[in-house]
């Protein structure tokens, strides 16, 4: 088996601010210009000490449509409502896969009594793009909380490997997906090893969100920092060097036109029009601000 | 930028590069930090702005130091405070709302440009008379109709800025209160609204 070999470790771009105070670190489509196809966004809010707040800092009422948001909280917690009438809260570990396919518009906020006390925060939001047939489907969500997540127990106490979506050594992941995705969340003790293999072609990337790891025996790569892979070989072996969380991203690529504007990803400019037209008509409900 | 300028010419009559590379000297691209304010209340800028790239607005703040939106410039448009042709200082502020790149020319630049190429005469006519037009479709909107007919019309004029602007500037240029405009769209999503 072929080793699938690092193209470029990628430092945390300059942060910039969504909505109220929401830092975010773009790696793409903005930050870097690598081809992460089906995943068309990674907006990454690394480590930060939030102080208390009695208003709530957060995203006001934004629509969607034609694409999914997966929200990955490792510290702090989110509250979120939309206007299909759906709200809820992602808690540290949990994970939030929100399909907004044909269109939904929703808030995203700091949970009040995290905001209120203050805190770390740490998150990471991906827009994963869905295939023409199924940018017009229903809306759903899938909540999965940590405590209900598949994992994988690494030998010789190494950490385990959540299984966000996927299937990591026949486990299979809790979210289900339109088009083939692997998501994991590696929770590695200081000496811990993970293999995976992806095929060649699908676009693969981890992140380093805590600790320390070494890749392939050879690259040490610390948190922050995106690991892009090459699109040959299919084999690859993680260390950490100290307790680490690494998230695991590799998806076939949905091999489409894709045409964005704003919060709408489509594949062609009538479909961004029509988006456009039907958010103006209040075809994706309402939600108070 | 100043291409873009060209383009947006040469989509409304035939100029060759040549006649526009004359009368291009005068013309100067500037980029504005987002809440940049270009013009503020009693300037004399002796200039206007074309939007390359981002969104303008032009506002003005009444005595109870309320904003009343009187346009937005999103990409392709014009905004210019026309009191500067009759030498009087602006009542209006005009301001970046988004990292905007705009080409600035001088107010007797259609004038002079006609000059040497003629068929820019018609054009500048054209274009005032459809700025005419639209000032004539706002005032009425602005004496006459509902709240919901304003927004419909809004998002007939400038459909993406819903995207791009808060609530309350399009409240603001409707010239209704923010919740009105919740109002309306609460009403329109009732109406169309269909969970799957």
């Amino acid at each position: 088996m072929e080793t699938k070999q690092i193209s470029k470790i990628l430092k945390a771009p300059a942060p910039h601010m969504v909505g109220d105070d929401f830092r975010v670190h773009n790696f793409f489509p903005k930050g870097y210009k690598i081809d992460m196809n089906p995943f068309f966004l990674m907006d990454y809010g690394s480590k930060i000490e939030f102080s208390a707040r009695k208003e709530p800092r957060g995203v006001g009422v934004h629509p969607h449509r034609g694409f999914e948001t997966v929200t990955i909280a490792y510290h702090g917690a989110v509250a979120h409502h939309d206007s299909a009438g759906n709200s809820g809260v992602i808690y540290s570990g949990d994970v939030q896969w929100m399909t907004a396919a044909s269109g939904i518009l929703h808030k995203e906020y700091h949970e009040e009594a995290y905001s209120l006390a203050g805190g770390p925060f740490q998150m990471i939001q991906l827009w994963v793009n869905l295939p023409a047939k199924d940018k017009m489907s229903k809306p759903k969500y899938q909540a999965i909380k940590q405590a209900d997540m598949a994992s994988f127990n690494l030998p010789e106490n190494g950490g385990k490997i959540e299984i966000i979506a996927g299937n990591y050594q026949n486990i299979q992941g809790n979210a289900s997906t339109f088009t083939p995705i692997e998501l994991y969340n590696a929770r590695l003790n200081k000496g811990g090893k993970a293999d995976f293999n992806f095929s060649a072609n699908f676009n693969t990337g981890f992140i380093v969100i805590e600790g320390n790891i070494q890749i392939n025996n050879t690259e040490i790569v610390s948190a922050d920092n995106f690991i892009y892979f090459k699109n040959e070989g299919t084999e690859i072996s993680i260390k950490a060097l100290e307790n680490s969380v690494v998230l695991i991203l590799s998806g076939e690529p949905i091999n489409e036109p894709i045409t964005q504007y704003g919060p709408f990803l489509m594949n062609t400019e009538e479909e961004i029009n029509e988006a456009i037209s039907d958010y103006n008509q209040g075809k994706f409900g309402y939600l108070e601000e | 930028m100043i291409n873009q300028f060209k383009n947006y010419f040469q989509s409304k009559i035939e100029i060759t590069d040549e006649q526009f590379d004359s009368i291009s000297s005068t013309l100067k691209v500037k980029k504005f930090d987002k809440n940049e304010i270009l013009q503020y209340k009693g300037d004399m800028l002796k200039y206007g702005f074309f939007v390359g790239k981002g969104l303008l607005r032009s506002y003005s703040i009444d005595t109870k130091g309320k904003e009343h939106i009187l346009q937005f410039a999103p990409e392709n448009w014009f905004i210019a405070d026309r009191n500067q042709m009759h030498e009087e200082p602006s009542d209006f502020f005009i301001e970046a709302i988004e990292t905007t790149e705009c080409v600035i020319f001088p107010d007797n630049f259609m004038s002079e440009a006609s000059r040497k190429v003629p068929c820019l005469l018609a054009l500048n006519v054209n274009m005032l008379h459809n700025s005419i037009r639209f000032m004539q479709k706002r005032i009425n909107m602005l004496l006459s109709a509902t709240a919901e007919d304003r927004y419909l019309d809004f998002i007939k004029l400038y459909p993406s800025l819903t995207l791009r602007v808060p609530q309350w500037m399009i409240a603001s240029y409707l010239g209704i209160t923010p919740e009105s405009l919740s109002r309306v769209r609460k009403e329109l999503a009732n109406k169309h609204f269909r969970p799957s």
